[in-house]
């Protein structure tokens, strides 16, 4: 029986911020930008859906007078991450 | 990666995959390391150690010894470099932190230990603080190496080891050319490198 995957991560863009959060301790919303090539304002929407469902944090703070977002995982983000893959596994391993 | 929540359920499984991996890589291969302070301490202890041999060598005169207070300028500098640094740093990865700590960490060795020889060698302490410091200077250096993957480094660690071992088969006086040599192979010429890496990523 196949578990489905969880849908806050089966999206393209919101999986990549999941997979670069979860390799890296922090990460600014330009770096973010910056490697997933997303559009500042759809990263933006989908980053505040993973942060609803408790998978990442965001913390706005100014820097030098300049407004600066940090994003790091949570724990349950790495849970969700961590149950997402197992279960693209079984997939996988269902497909072979 | 811009497409849109309408079309996104359409990830199939090798995807998603596909998708996890290249972000990995992405974040694997973010060096932060361009360096700077590798090149710093390598030249700024290389050119005080070589003054200091120098100076006893052939001058014959111990006040060479305060070239060494060139470390002042260089600690007052390396602080401001990086808390400007961390300023302006996107991305912290957990190999950043594991660094920063292991380099923390050495910095305290070596004071303890300067501090400890010193008050157990008394007068002889430059007997002892060379071979030693050569050991401490490999520790940072080969870890350094081991985390960014970087063979230079690994190799100027066991390079600092090596000295450290020949510093107790010659003469006291010349434990400082060992010093300035162990700072050229496991700082000097790995600094370089890194900062070529570091302006090729960008």
């Amino acid at each position: 029986m196949f578990k489905d995957l969880d849908p806050i991560l089966h999206t393209p863009l919101r999986l990549a911020v999941v997979s670069l959060l979860i390799s890296v301790k922090e990460a600014e919303f330009t770096f973010i930008r910056e490697k997933t090539n997303a559009t500042a304002g759809n990263l933006s929407v989908q980053m505040n859906k993973l942060k609803d469902a408790g998978y990442i944090e965001v913390v706005k703070q100014f820097r030098d007078n300049y407004p600066q977002t940090i994003c790091k995982i949570t724990p349950e983000g790495i849970k969700a991450f961590e149950i997402y893959v197992q279960n693209l596994q079984s997939y996988l391993n269902a497909g072979n | 990666m811009e497409r849109t929540e309408k079309n996104s359920s359409a990830m199939s499984s090798a995807e998603s995959l596909a998708v996890i991996e290249a972000m990995i890589n992405k974040a694997k291969n973010q060096f932060s390391e361009n360096g700077h302070l590798y090149l710093l301490w390598g030249w700024v202890v290389f050119f005080c150690s070589l003054i200091h041999y120098l100076g006893l060598r052939f001058i014959k005169m111990v006040e060479f010894q305060y070239v060494w207070l060139l470390m002042l300028p260089a600690v007052l500098y390396t602080i401001v470099y990086l808390v400007k640094q961390k300023k302006q740093q996107k991305v912290t990865t957990y190999t950043d932190e594991v660094l920063g700590a292991i380099w923390m960490a050495f910095g305290v060795t070596i004071c303890i230990s300067g501090f400890v020889i010193g008050q157990t060698m008394g007068t002889e302490f430059y007997k002892l603080l060379n071979p030693i410091y050569l050991g401490i200077y490999g520790v940072p250096t080969f870890v350094s190496g081991m985390l960014l993957k970087f063979r230079p480094l690994k190799a100027g660690a066991f390079f600092c080891w090596g000295m450290a071992v020949l510093a107790t088969f010659i003469p006291v006086q010349e434990h400082l050319l060992l010093i300035a040599l162990a700072m050229a192979v496991a700082w000097i010429v790995p600094g370089y490198r890194l900062k070529q890496r570091y302006v090729k990523q960008s």
